[in-house]
């Protein structure tokens, strides 16, 4: 057909869009007042869609396993994670991880893992959100 | 003495109910078209007051000028084309309403008042200063120029073949609107018409800078063409001369071809005519427009310059030209008794 | 007498996707010269490389050179790596990185097909090709962990094994993407609109294609046989049945065009969803990784000295990486020679005697990947030269006589 694409269009018109929706359909002029109205179920949002197995978001550090080891100091790309010698633990500085997982490979004792996370973003640079120790 | 008062208050009156009405209904269908081309894309799109907030902002944001443009020149061009859009839609009839201002020529007006928005943009696009605005002004007087050709075919068949017809000031649109054009032909004229149809439906987006002949507009190529330097309550100015335009050339193929009207068929009389006949136009222009810009615009990929003016001259010249000879042929048909 | 005037478009213009500073000489509608200046991405990453990280460090970072060809840059590392260091790769692991690498073929050529079509001001086919790419992007968010920094590979094999278990979903997505490939078939090459956009429209004839080195799908329009999957055969692809794609195989004719390029690559989605499902079926068993211990890995490249080439076919051309090691653990030298440098040059005799209309869609036609191409500079007392052929072959032969005597 000479105009491949009408014929396409026509029929999508009246089918379902495509779009993953945003929780809520208009922006909410007052985001804390929105939060605590769906906390008590007075408004619904849109459910989230699910993450897969195996996704790489914040990293999760188990302090009871580790040793002290430093190999993922030495691993890690971007210097995100601070050996502390007092105690003998890593800190991790997660507004400089890239998520490449390299330090959850190299742990011997598997004391590093990552969980589903991802909503990671806050206004203030040295929030405490953003540090795992 | 008191005619004359009567008239000018109703002219003024009239002219001022146009304007309120064409700028909020040009809007509603603009934002009627983005939805409905957004969910052909399997998208969600933006809703349906979403132009009316585009002009609420625009109209709110800094206006500036850049330093070499011609000052007077830059700012005079968004005016002269929301007023002559809005002009246009004082000479049409709006469902059963008869027009404002009406002339024995009306037609022709019509053809010389629709080129004036546009040469508006090209006078505001080569007092910008800018490369791409001048290309941007270039490719419209071109696209201006190749347009016009089927527009007047298509046009001055439908006034001639009223005239043959026996019809007083066929050039007038409310004669035109009284008598429509399919009860005086035959089956040859009737042809004939249908391909004149097609053809004003593919000016419609050559008139308006829509794809396919949005060449002067292009984003990708020329980033935003005769616009690129318009920003604030100018741009605004500009958004509803295109709004307006819109209604306007829906209103004239709607008037042409459609005039038709529900009441004198449910036998309304009074108020509920109007405003039975009111919704009715409405509809009947929301599907011009679906048919004539939405889906043109979202169907087909952006012509060159070239290919622009070859499709108006060559491929729908000759189209509406057989139009023509068929709704000529129709007359000698009948008066000769064949059909 | 014509007038001539210059337009810029770029660095940043709504028709180009990576910011590259284009100079036009314009008579009407008409180009007469074209002039390009690139350099605006540049990262200096390569100098946070060298001397600086060791190779397993350097992997997260050469796959954010590039968003879309991040599977290509980091497989020709592991290659340099391999061949300085002599590490020899299970071969499970070489399937695995060959399904991986086709799969990001498959996302990169649907993601130009969408970008193409925007260009030429065809916005419904931009959405519709960017549904179909969200079908690959949530198989390799299942497979990899995330949809763009895949993270996959590892000096000596892959982090990741692909289980019995995911295989139906992966041959799930390899149906979907047969039966969008007629729909994308379809739309774009039987559209009369879109023809009358890129028949005969950017012609870049066999010759020039030879003379300024092309690489990748634009060369592969112009009918040069050049493909580094097939000529020198890098992980499973000498097991596997491949040969080069060039536009005859649908139209029959080579014009070097637009037209062409779109159907060079369409065909290569084809021919990627055909070698994953052979590298399926044949998928040997073994281990990922030459040594699983990052501990051990990393004494193992410590004690390496030696320099190593690594090539692989991204979806843009054939791309090289240069790795020289010194017994230290960071190495000394990693040099990226990225595919859309060969493919600048031949912008010039595409875009002469075209219309300005037709210079969105013939630069978007090569793919050009700017943040690929940017790499580092070293300025010595300010000096600035251009360096003639002669000089370089000079250079060369003293090279040359100093490793031979």
């Amino acid at each position: 057909m000479r105009f491949a694409m009408i014929g396409e269009l026509i029929r999508q018109m009246f089918r379902r869009p495509f779009t993953n929706l945003f929780p809520a359909k208009y922006a909410p002029s007052s985001p804390s007042r929105f939060v605590e109205a769906v906390k008590k179920g007075e408004i619904k949002i849109n459910p989230p869609i699910e993450t897969p197995p195996g996704f790489r978001g914040k990293i999760v550090y188990d302090r009871e396993k580790c040793i002290g080891c430093r190999l993922c100091t030495k691993v890690c790309p971007t210097d995100a994670i601070e050996y502390i010698e007092e105690k003998k633990t890593i800190r991790i500085y997660v507004n400089r991880c890239t998520f490449s997982a390299l330090c959850t490979d190299a742990c011997p004792v598997n004391a590093l893992s990552m969980s589903n996370e991802f909503l990671l973003s806050t206004t203030d640079k040295n929030s405490r959100d953003l540090i795992v120790e | 003495m008191i005619e004359i008062i009567d008239q000018a208050f109703k002219a003024v009156f009239g002219a001022i109910g146009i304007a309120i009405f064409t700028i909020i209904f040009g809007l509603l269908y603009k934002g009627i078209d983005r939805k409905l081309a957004a969910h052909m894309q399997a998208r969600v799109g933006p809703p349906i007051r979403q132009p009316f907030w585009d002009v609420i902002k625009l109209f709110s944001k800094e206006n500036i000028v850049p330093e070499q443009a011609i000052g007077w020149l830059f700012n005079l061009a968004p005016v002269i084309a929301l007023a002559s859009s809005i002009t246009i839609m004082l000479y049409l009839p709006i469902g059963s309403f008869g027009p404002i201002l009406s002339t024995e020529g009306d037609l022709i007006l019509i053809l010389y008042l629709l080129m004036i928005p546009s040469l508006a943009m090209v006078l505001g696009g080569f007092a910008s200063s800018s490369p791409y605005a001048t290309v941007g002004a270039q490719r419209e007087m071109v696209l201006m120029i190749s347009y016009e050709f089927p527009l007047a075919i298509a046009i001055i068949s439908i006034a001639w073949r009223l005239n043959e017809a026996n019809v007083q000031n066929p050039f007038s649109l409310s004669s035109i609107a009284s008598y429509p054009i399919w009860n005086n032909v035959g089956i040859l004229g009737i042809l004939g018409l249908l391909l004149l149809l097609v053809i004003l439906v593919i000016v419609t987006p050559g008139e308006l800078s829509k794809i396919p002949f949005d060449v002067p507009e292009a984003e990708t190529e020329i980033a935003g063409g005769l616009l690129v330097e318009y920003s604030g309550r100018n741009l605004g100015m500009f958004y509803l001369a295109d709004a307006v335009k819109t209604v306007a050339m829906a209103t004239i193929i709607v008037t042409l071809f459609f005039p038709y009207n529900l009441s004198p068929i449910l036998n309304l009389s009074g108020y509920v005519a109007y405003i039975t006949d009111f919704l009715f136009y409405l509809l009947k222009v929301f599907l011009v427009i679906l048919f004539s810009v939405t889906l043109i615009r979202v169907g087909v990929a952006r012509l060159k310059i070239d290919q622009v003016v070859s499709t108006y001259w060559i491929t729908l010249t000759l189209i509406s030209l057989v139009g023509l000879v068929l709704v000529m042929f129709d007359k000698v048909a009948i008066s000769r008794g064949w059909i | 007498m014509k007038v001539s005037y210059s337009i810029p478009i770029g660095p940043v213009h709504p028709a180009l996707k990576e910011p590259v500073m284009f100079e036009f000489e314009i008579e009407g509608e008409r180009i007469v010269n074209v002039d390009f200046k690139v350099g605006h991405v540049h990262r200096g990453i390569e100098w946070i490389g060298m001397h600086r990280k060791n190779p397993l460090q350097i992997l997260p970072i050469a796959e954010r050179i590039c968003g879309i060809c991040n599977i290509s840059h980091p497989f020709a590392f592991c290659i340099a790596v391999e061949n300085a260091a002599k590490i020899d790769v299970p071969d499970r692991a070489q399937y695995i990185r060959t399904i991986i690498a086709e799969l990001e073929r498959i996302h990169s050529h649907i993601l130009w097909a969408g970008v193409a079509a925007h260009e030429i001001g065809f916005d419904s086919v931009l959405y519709l090709t960017w549904r179909v790419r969200e079908k690959v992007l949530d198989l390799l968010e299942y497979l990899t962990g995330n949809r763009i920094t895949k993270a996959m590979f590892t000096i000596g094999g892959v982090r990741r094994d692909i289980t019995k278990e995911q295989y139906p979903k992966i041959r799930e997505a390899l149906d979907f993407y047969k039966k969008s490939f007629e729909k994308l078939k379809h739309v774009f090459l039987d559209d009369k609109t879109v023809k009358l956009r890129s028949r005969d429209c950017g012609i870049l004839t066999k010759e020039d294609a030879l003379k300024l080195c092309a690489v990748g799908p634009t060369t592969r329009a112009s009918g040069v046989k050049k493909d580094v999957r097939v000529d020198f055969p890098y992980a499973a692809y000498g097991d596997l049945d491949i040969d080069y794609i060039t536009p005859d195989i649908l139209t029959g004719e080579v014009r070097g065009d637009v037209y062409d390029r779109i159907v060079v690559r369409l065909l290569e989605v084809k021919q990627s969803v055909e070698i994953i499902e052979q590298c399926l079926d044949n998928m040997p068993d073994g281990e990922i990784m030459f040594e699983p211990k990052v501990a051990k890995l990393l004494a193992l490249l410590k004690k390496t000295s030696g320099d190593g080439v690594g090539r692989a076919e991204a979806p843009r051309g054939e791309v090289i990486h240069y790795v020289k090691m010194r017994e230290q653990d960071t190495p000394y030298t990693w040099k990226v020679r990225a595919p859309t440098y060969n493919n600048l040059m031949p912008w010039i005799p595409m875009l002469k005697g075209e219309q300005i209309a037709d210079i969105p869609i013939v630069a978007a036609s090569t793919d050009p990947c700017l943040s690929c191409t940017n790499r580092v500079a070293i300025v010595k007392d300010g000096r600035k030269e251009i360096v003639t052929h002669e000089y370089l072959h000079k250079l060369s032969v003293e090279k040359t006589r100093r490793l031979i005597g």
